[in-house]
């Protein structure tokens, strides 16, 4: 009898484990992967909530497409390119390109969402990429042109470009803005810990039990984490990379993050992590921040954080040495040996 | 059998001997400790979980995503994308996975592998 007893508490601990209470869905939307853990909820309620997440991104991803025909933004950028005269704009949209010029501003236009048409000469507006045939002439045209977001004008519920070739591509701030209306919903709605991720950007709310939730840093050019960290309540996490977007061509890599400068793929770094503190806009900045760093040369990147208020960042130049600010090392925990493994990781502290 | 009960001092051959055990005691840690090893691959296609599967079997498998079919491979406790209709085959050059927490994604044609060790090391990958 004493071990049919002990048997059945056996059978209730693993029961215990196994009923976790933690709902993950999983989608595919902004052409990148998203994923939705929502814990300490029932199964019903937290996959409805789930549901209603994953058609507000996809409502923001018909309408702030950069160029699929018919979405708001492609019917916006066509109006542009005509000229200057204003035609209708949505107040959702018109508030993402007045936050997005300021954010533009801020980063000494490194993070310019204007430059759709450098972006779509490198062929990177497109579901897979390939090799292009390089148009120099084409590309520094487009660069003394010189389109900012300081050339839109919105009002009265209306917008133009006074320069026509301006053409947004929200590449670098849409999933970042997905992320923060996701989680003003769910915490609108009671909700006290969830984690969201859309193609890597991730944000959390609460945690993950009786522990922080733990997210791992992708290696730049190898299959799993380089890195790992608890991301408390309200922190969100974005990391730029060369590798997730990207062709080659005569044995150089060609990234999707152009240099609004030149007009050429940034060259010179892997990935550029940043954390983010809680805010109201802590999703978009963890989208936003990391680009001017990753496009800044390897003296300027120190500054660039700091331009754009982060603390918390680690970036891998081109020969995967890594460096990392004095505040994010305290918050890294690295899974494997890689240091000793890999003799041309070094660790570096920033300034 | 008298000789087996008393222990002779260790002659210097002896100690080479122990040393060279211990020394490739040392050395087989460091070349094959490589965090923990995997036992399962959890498949994703599209939204749902496609399979759960142990590594340790010998297995290929075909999944139809979106642009047509990938190929899977389950081998001696790795797994990998073999061939996949995308055009960036970014996916297939992963190659191997062999660790818990490993992750591979093909994005166009939406498949996902993750390989799974005893207790997850993270919620979710930033990337």
């Amino acid at each position: 009898m004493p071990m049919n007893l002990l048997l059945v508490v056996f059978t209730l601990l693993l029961n215990g484990c196994s009923h976790e209470p933690l709902y993950q869905s999983q989608s595919y939307v902004f052409g990148t992967l998203v994923d939705i853990s929502i814990y300490g909820e029932s199964e019903p309620r937290a996959r409805e909530l789930a549901n209603h997440v994953q058609q507000e991104f996809q409502r923001l991803h018909d309408s702030l497409h950069a160029w699929k025909e018919g979405s708001d933004l492609t019917r916006l950028n066509a109006a542009f390119a005509q000229g200057e005269t204003p035609v209708p704009v949505s107040p959702e949209l018109a508030q993402i390109i007045q936050d997005a010029t300021t954010l533009s501003t801020r980063s000494n236009e490194l993070f310019n969402p204007a430059i759709g048409n450098l972006i779509k000469l490198w062929g990177f507006q497109r579901d897979e990429y390939s090799p292009v045939n390089i148009d120099a002439d084409a590309i520094n045209a487009l660069v003394k042109q010189a389109p900012r977001m300081s050339g839109i004008v919105i009002e009265h519920g209306t917008a133009y470009s006074k320069n026509p070739t301006v053409r947004l591509d929200l590449g670098g701030y849409a999933k970042g803005y997905a992320l923060d209306k996701a989680a003003a919903y769910l915490r609108q709605q009671g909700v006290k810990n969830a984690l969201i991720n859309i193609g890597g950007n991730i944000i959390a709310l609460g945690q993950h039990g009786d522990h922080p939730w733990r997210v791992g840093i992708q290696h730049p050019r190898q299959p799993g984490p380089i890195a790992m960290l608890d991301l408390p309540d309200g922190w969100a996490i974005g990391t730029s990379g060369d590798y997730q977007r990207y062709f080659e061509l005569d044995g150089k890599r060609y990234c999707h993050i152009i240099d609004p400068r030149t007009g050429y793929p940034a060259q010179g770094t892997q990935a550029v992590t940043i954390l983010v503190p809680p805010a109201a806009n802590a999703g978009t900045l963890s989208d936003v921040a990391s680009k001017p760093i990753f496009i800044s040369n390897a003296g300027d990147k120190a500054q660039a954080a700091q331009m754009m208020g982060i603390t918390n960042y680690m970036v891998i130049d081109a020969q995967g040495k890594i460096f990392v600010s004095a505040e994010m090392r305290r918050r890294l925990q690295w899974p494997e040996k890689i240091m000793p493994k890999e003799k041309h990781v070094r660790l570096e502290n920033l300034p | 059998m008298s000789g087996w009960k008393t222990c002779p001092k260790p002659l210097p051959g002896d100690w080479i001997v122990i040393s060279a055990g211990l020394l490739l005691v040392v050395m087989l840690f460091l070349t094959l400790w490589h965090g923990e090893h995997a036992a399962k691959l959890r498949i994703r296609q599209g939204d749902t979980i496609y399979a759960t599967l142990s590594l340790d079997q010998e297995r290929t498998l075909d999944i139809h995503g979106p642009l047509g079919n990938t190929r899977i491979v389950i081998h001696q406790g790795r797994a990998r994308f073999v061939s996949s209709p995308c055009r960036n085959q970014y996916c297939v050059h992963q190659g191997w996975l062999s660790r818990a927490s490993q992750v591979a994604i093909c994005l166009p044609n939406q498949i996902s592998l993750e390989l799974l060790g005893a207790k997850k090391s993270y919620d979710s990958l930033n990337y």
